[in-house]
């Protein structure tokens, strides 16, 4: 992860409207802004999209990020406030059935799509907070003090929900948990896989 | 404490298939999208300024130029309906100076019988 001096530097660079400048923050920070957008929407290609609209959407009002050194925490909030606008006209539109929420969850086959179901089903069993550490702390490799800074959290809450995140996921990877079974079976189950995980939707749904 | 975390390396979740970037190639391209749409998207806004920048000056003078026309007219209007207002017919104040016995100076007695 950048420095604050860097990512200061290159956000007072890019507010110069320097190329490279862009180009470094969107290096540093897309994937993490990913990883945000991912613990709200739960698919893979829509968190994609968003963190990339995100971006565009910071970059338009970067003269409106007073404290250069903390854009992480800015952007984040930027990610936060589309995916859950997103989520909302997705519901919408969706005139989903009741439970099909889960299913938000679930990704498209690929060829590891069976553990990346996995994966998405058993970070759904999770509050935002926990996903949102676990992600930043196990796929982009962040410290618990750049986690705690960009999630205005402190660093004890944030290796506290690492703790919990690691143990509720390991629990469900390993086949403590039901959602493990969805390794195992193909797309076509996805509606009984669904019905079994409605039990973590409450807590996706009252953070999301 | 960070150490710490080290040392428990092993306990990670692997996400390494949620990662976007496992496809180099197709992650260094959404990046090159991103910052290249950006950049045309502020070219975009900066150029909409500098248009704007550049008719402000002329439309700024030609407002001025209106302004003082408007303002000079209003001047010359105000002053002429003054002027017709302060004026009575001859026979009036001829009238009004009979009615008080007032004996009008002469050069008055001429004006007002010139109609100024």
């Amino acid at each position: 992860m950048l420095t604050h001096d860097e990512t200061a530097d290159l956000v007072r660079r890019a507010q110069r409207g320097q190329a490279d400048a862009f180009t470094g923050l969107v290096r540093g920070f897309l994937r993490p802004a990913y990883a945000i957008a991912l613990t709200v929407v739960g698919r893979a290609a829509d968190a994609e999209d968003l963190a990339q609209e995100a971006f565009l959407k910071a970059f338009q009002s970067l003269d409106t990020c007073r404290e250069p050194e903390h854009f992480a925490a800015w952007l984040f909030q930027i990610v936060r406030n589309r995916a859950r606008n997103f989520l909302d006209s997705r519901r919408l539109r969706d005139v989903a059935p009741q439970g099909a929420r889960i299913l938000e969850f679930i990704t498209p086959a690929s060829e590891s799509a069976g553990m990346r179901e996995a994966l998405l089903a058993a970070l759904a069993a999770l509050d935002v907070d926990q996903r949102e550490v676990v992600l930043l702390h196990d796929l982009e490799n962040w410290t618990h003090a750049e986690i705690g800074e960009a999630l205005g959290i402190s660093e004890v809450y944030s290796r506290q929900h690492l703790f919990q995140a690691r143990q509720l996921l390991r629990a469900r990877l390993d086949g403590d948990g039901e959602p493990t079974k969805l390794a195992a079976v193909d797309q076509g189950p996805q509606r009984s896989s669904a019905s079994r995980m409605k039990g973590s939707e409450g807590k996706h749904g009252r953070h999301g | 404490m960070e150490d710490m975390d080290d040392e428990r390396m092993a306990e990670r979740i692997d996400f390494s298939t949620l990662d976007p970037s496992n496809n180099q190639l197709r992650w260094a391209r959404t990046i090159d999208g991103v910052v290249a749409q950006a950049l045309a998207e502020r070219r975009k806004r900066l150029s909409i300024e500098a248009q704007l920048l550049r008719w402000a000056r002329p439309v700024l003078a030609v407002a001025a130029g209106l302004c003082l026309v408007a303002w000079t007219a209003s001047l010359v209007t105000t002053s002429r309906s003054a002027q017709t207002t302060s004026q009575q017919p001859a026979w009036q104040t001829l009238a009004t100076w009979a009615a008080n016995n007032q004996i009008p100076e002469p050069g008055d007695l001429v004006g007002t019988l010139r109609g100024n």
